[in-house]
């Protein structure tokens, strides 16, 4: 506008100019292929010519007719389209030559007030009316604006549609409970559903607009702006677009909780809300995203009022997010919420570079802040709750000796445990990183060796050596309240066979290294050795005393094993040794002693044992010592006939 | 007052003297002695708001720049309290009589005033909306020469933020039903009709609840205040005094902001919770309870509650005064009216600078409170937790 302001000062003697000047703007206007940025300028110009016209002719008395004509004439069609009900920028009836006649007359009207503005330096009874009767029309074009992007807004928003908008209700979890009893083997399938779920490979911004109305709501923005309506725009565009935000956490199935009540959940339906918070995490992160695009792309010319809505529009929503956050934090550490936790760390972790870039201007600040603290809170609260864990199993105390001597369920809890911890390896190694670097005694121990994996020395494979090491000294203790002291080395054996077991098989292994599965093997060797040897060597003296040439006979001797193998079954089928191959070589190399040595006693005394002291043949031991750890106890027929 | 500086010092102070004397057995003295300090610092704190709540320069009782200095007066007190609490404490002591069944009970207080943080800083956007259409309105007025363009738009403005103003105290039904009396009259035809009111009540909606369905200010405010007893006889000094006095402050405060910014809510809210008179660090909260008390019933008896933030009121007293003047506009204006008019045009002008200026920071010193509050729960818990590590679950 300030290019026409230099020309408004005409003298008397260039009345004439700019006559001719109008005349020329008519004629080019009446060109009906202009383009509109050409037309709009035209009619500006036109504007400003007649009201220089006015301000010269004033003094001789013809006064403001032209100016007033041409407010007539916007006057009528903004009226016009004022008692249609129907709007403007409805789509089913979008006219772009309606609309643009609209926005035209809306230029005119501008311009008009412009060029009568800078007339009004002396006050003139017409020229203000006249002024009143613009400004009031513009106001009601104002208005009508307003409305329009109401409703364009309501009618052409899209939702965002994730792929994977399904959402399976619960997944399977390691359960700790006291009785330990819900313990099984994770299924593979949380793994499957952990990549799965993560981020999408398609990281394309949505429409949360048709893109259709783009360029009309960038019209109107311009008008509006163009007029200092800057503030009913953005009062506008800001509520209908933090409605749709607040319908799409409906549609997300975000609830909203207060923190007295997420501190008062049940774990089972806590675990549900946060599995639904980390997928509304990813989600969302990228919904803003779409939203920031549709504000750069209305609101980019208009500098720091773009980055102004959007937080306006994002920060009610994202505080929601924040104090859910918050509040899972604020829980107390149960082992159990690890996982979830974890979850929740890393999909703000994940995010927080985008929501950086998101909120990079000085209005986001405070989100941001926000943002990093929640990371805090998380970290803070996940690593205590990993620590605890190590307590927990320290503590865990048993009053009664566990039937059988088979796998704990600690043991069972702790391996499936630690084994799930291994897909959060990164997340881990990064909490456990600070804490070493305030704990004067830290797990890690120095590397040493070359060759070996560097996994094996990270600080979460540390900590998984020093857990284990908690775990058997806490079955040691357990293994101390079996009476019976073989008993004690089938149970050791039975967990510790476990846990290599489960290192073995998987990523765990390269977590622990060859060197503790090594060492665990033969830890677990030397009980079943300890075993035997305490089972069967005291059964076997008895042939080995049948065989001395003093006072013990044969018969005698046979008699003794044969009681002292009755007992040994009595008490061994009970027991337990889950792992059919664990048992298998148990029981064979019983059998390679036991039978052996039992076989070549008959064959050296067959002739000097007296046939009723034969109760069992060595075919017989063989199948006796096969229902040996079954687990269920039984008691040899023959002996019970006697 | 700048929090943290107060804070430090005090601390260092504490914890140099209590080094000295740990090895003592006059442990005990020293912690009266503390416990006199921390009650002058509170009644001083106190007083000084007192006297800056008779300020009449639009800065004085429940206005933005009073509601910052009680939320500093509350972060020092934290933060002395804290100190007392735990600094040179034996951990197990928390888990003894009389400190095991008040600080659990002073953590449900404080977990209620973390939602409370919450529902008045998201309330805060709200009195955000209502500077944003004020200062549409001052646009508008501001312009010269002054027609019915600008006096519509003006109208306009004022007439959505009367809806808000109302809408805010609406989770009482009938008040939202009820037509504004003002203005209403004679608004132009798009906005008179009930449907058009309902339509533009609803745009503001989404904003007014924040918290879940059925969580109710007002509930919280009488849920912390329920069980809060002063501490008698043998208890009335160290530990229970400063778990009551912290208490107390905790709630007054959580108090004050809901009955200034229209949170979810606020019905049936207290408008006074018992404070023994005879204490001597509670006479300024006392007399400030008093005075807010007496604001909100005032408030109340004309059916106008959109929060007594003094802003907000001095918005809504002005749009009143403003709609009247454009009812009755007529263009030409006469000139004395409009001298009148930018008087009030000027002043509704610097609220909403005051506005601009003062609801963001205060809505991060509500965060700054919280995350404080969370902390030092943190901090409790986790001692309680190193006390409490022998006692494991036995299988």
């Amino acid at each position: 506008m300030s290019d026409f302001s230099s020309v408004l000062s005409p003298r008397e003697g260039e009345i004439h100019v700019i006559a001719a000047a109008q005349h020329i703007v008519k004629a080019l206007e009446a060109n009906k292929n202009l383009d509109d940025d050409l037309r709009k300028i035209l009619s500006q110009l036109d504007s400003h010519l007649s009201a220089m016209t006015v301000l010269t002719t004033e003094s001789r008395g013809t006064g403001f007719r032209e100016v007033e004509e041409q407010l007539k004439y916007a006057e009528e069609k903004i009226r016009g389209w004022e008692s249609n009900q129907s709007l403007l920028w409805d789509s089913d009836e979008f006219d772009p030559l309606e609309v643009s006649e609209f926005l035209k007359a809306i230029d005119e009207i501008q311009a008009l007030i412009e060029g009568l503005r800078s007339l009004s330096v002396n006050g003139n009874g017409k020229q203000k009316e006249l002024l009143n009767r613009a400004d009031s029309i513009l106001q009601m074009a104002m208005s009508r604006l307003e409305k329009e992007i109401i409703h364009i807004l309501v009618k052409h928003k899209q939702f965002f549609q994730p792929k994977n908008m399904s959402f399976r209700s619960c997944v399977l979890d390691v359960l700790y409970d006291e009785s330990f009893v819900s313990v099984e083997d994770i299924p593979s399938e949380e793994a499957l559903q952990r990549n799965s779920s993560g981020k999408e490979s398609d990281e394309y911004n949505f429409d949360l607009v048709r893109p259709q109305v783009i360029p009309h709501l960038k019209s109107i923005a311009n008008v509006m702006f163009g007029v200092n309506y800057d503030q009913e725009f953005c009062q506008a565009f800001i509520r209908v677009r933090r409605d749709a935000l607040e319908e799409y956490l409906v549609i997300l199935k975000v609830e909203k909780f207060s923190i007295e009540d997420v501190l008062k959940m049940e774990w089972s339906s806590l675990n549900y809300e946060i599995q639904k918070w980390v997928r509304a995490m990813n989600i969302i992160i990228r919904y803003l995203a779409s939203e920031k695009q549709l504000c750069d792309q209305i609101l980019g010319d208009y500098g720091f009022v773009n980055p102004l809505c959007f937080v306006e529009i994002s920060k009610g929503f994202l505080a929601h997010l924040l104090n859910f956050g918050e509040a899972i934090a604020m829980g107390t550490h149960e082992p159990e919420k690890l996982f979830r936790l974890l979850d929740m760390y890393e999909v703000v972790a994940d995010n927080l570079l985008d929501i950086d870039a998101l909120f990079s201007e000085e209005a986001g600040t405070a989100v941001r802040f926000e943002f990093h603290e929640l990371l805090r809170s998380l970290g803070d609260f996940g690593r205590a709750t990993f620590l605890k864990f190590g307590n927990a199993i320290a503590t865990n105390a048993s009053t009664r000796p566990f039937l059988g001597g088979g796998i704990h369920p600690l043991t069972k809890y702790v391996m499936n445990y630690i084994k799930t911890l291994t897909m959060y390896c990164n997340t881990l190694n990064v909490l456990l990183k600070d804490q070493e670097a305030a704990d004067p005694n830290p797990v890690v121990e120095p590397v040493n060796g070359q060759g070996v994996s560097s996994i094996t020395h990270c600080q979460m494979a540390c900590h998984f050596r020093s857990i284990t090491a908690t775990l058997e000294s806490n079955l040691d203790s357990k293994s101390k309240l079996y009476k019976d002291g073989v008993l004690q080395h089938i149970f050791l054996m039975n967990n510790l066979h476990y846990m290599v077991r489960k290192v073995k098989s998987g990523e765990l292994r390269l977590f622990f290294g060859d060197e503790w599965i090594k060492e665990h093997i033969v830890k677990y060797k030397q009980h079943a050795m300890s075993y035997e040897r305490a089972t069967w060597n005291s059964v076997l003296s008895f042939l080995k005393d049948g065989d001395g040439p003093g006072l013990c006979s044969a018969s005698k001797a046979i008699r003794g094993f044969t009681i002292a193998f009755e007992e040994v079954y009595k008490n061994q089928t009970g027991w337990s040794i889950p792992d059919p191959e664990l048992r298998e070589d148990l029981q064979i190399s019983t059998s390679q002693k036991v039978i052996h040595a039992y076989r070549s006693f008959m064959g050296r005394k067959s002739s000097s044992i007296s046939e009723k002291y034969i109760r069992h043949s060595p075919d017989d031991l063989q199948n006796y010592i096969l229902d040996l750890f079954n687990g269920s106890p039984r008691i040899l027929q023959s002996s019970r006939k006697k | 007052m700048p929090a943290t500086d107060n804070q430090g010092s005090f601390l260092n102070r504490i914890s140099i003297r209590r080094n000295q004397v740990v090895s003592m057995d006059g442990n005990h003295e020293q912690e009266l002695e503390d416990l006199e300090l921390f009650q002058k610092h509170v009644a001083d704190r106190f007083a000084d708001l007192l006297s800056q709540s008779e300020d009449t320069l639009g800065d004085g009782l429940l206005s933005i720049s009073w509601l910052r200095k009680l939320l500093d007066v509350f972060l020092c007190c934290e933060a002395e309290y804290k100190a007392i609490l735990l600094l040179g404490r034996d951990p197990s002591q928390i888990s003894k009589p009389p400190l095991d069944k008040l600080v659990p009970e002073f953590h449900d207080r404080v977990v209620k005033a973390l939602d409370v943080c919450n529902a008045v800083s998201h309330a805060v956007e709200t009195v955000r909306n209502y500077q944003k259409l004020a200062e549409i309105a001052v646009t508008a007025l501001e312009q010269r020469p002054i027609g019915d363009g600008q006096v519509r738009r003006a109208k306009k403005a004022l007439n959505s933020l009367m809806i808000l103003l109302e809408e805010k105290e609406g989770s009482n039904h009938k008040s939202t039903e009820r037509a504004w009396s003002f203005g209403r009259r004679s608004t132009n035809a798009t906005t008179s009709s009930s449907k058009d009111r309902a339509t533009s009540a609803s745009q503001f909606r989404s904003l007014s609840w924040s918290m879940s369905r059925g969580w109710s200010a007002a509930k919280q405010i009488q849920a912390m205040s329920s069980n809060l007893v002063a501490p008698r006889g043998g208890e009335s000094s160290s530990p229970a005094l400063p778990v009551y006095i912290m208490s107390t402050i905790t709630v007054f405060v959580m108090w004050a902001l809901v009955a200034a910014i229209p949170c979810q809510e606020r019905n049936g809210l207290l408008t006074h919770f018992p404070v023994p008179k005879q204490l001597g660090w509670a006479q300024s909260i006392i007399a400030l309870q008093e005075k807010i008390g007496e604001e909100w019933k005032k408030k109340k008896e004309k059916n106008r509650l959109a929060g007594l933030l003094e802003e907000t009121q001095r918005i809504e007293k002005l749009g009143v005064s403003l709609i009247v003047f454009a009812d009755s506009f007529q263009f030409p204006p006469e000139a004395d009216r409009l001298e009148e008019v930018a008087v009030q045009v000027a002043e509704l002008g610097e609220t909403c600078k005051k506005m601009e200026e003062g609801l963001v920071p205060l809505q991060q010193q509500i965060r700054e409170v919280f995350h404080r509050i969370v902390r030092s729960r943190t901090e409790v818990l986790d001692l309680l937790d190193q006390g409490g590590k022998v006692t494991a679950p036995v299988m």
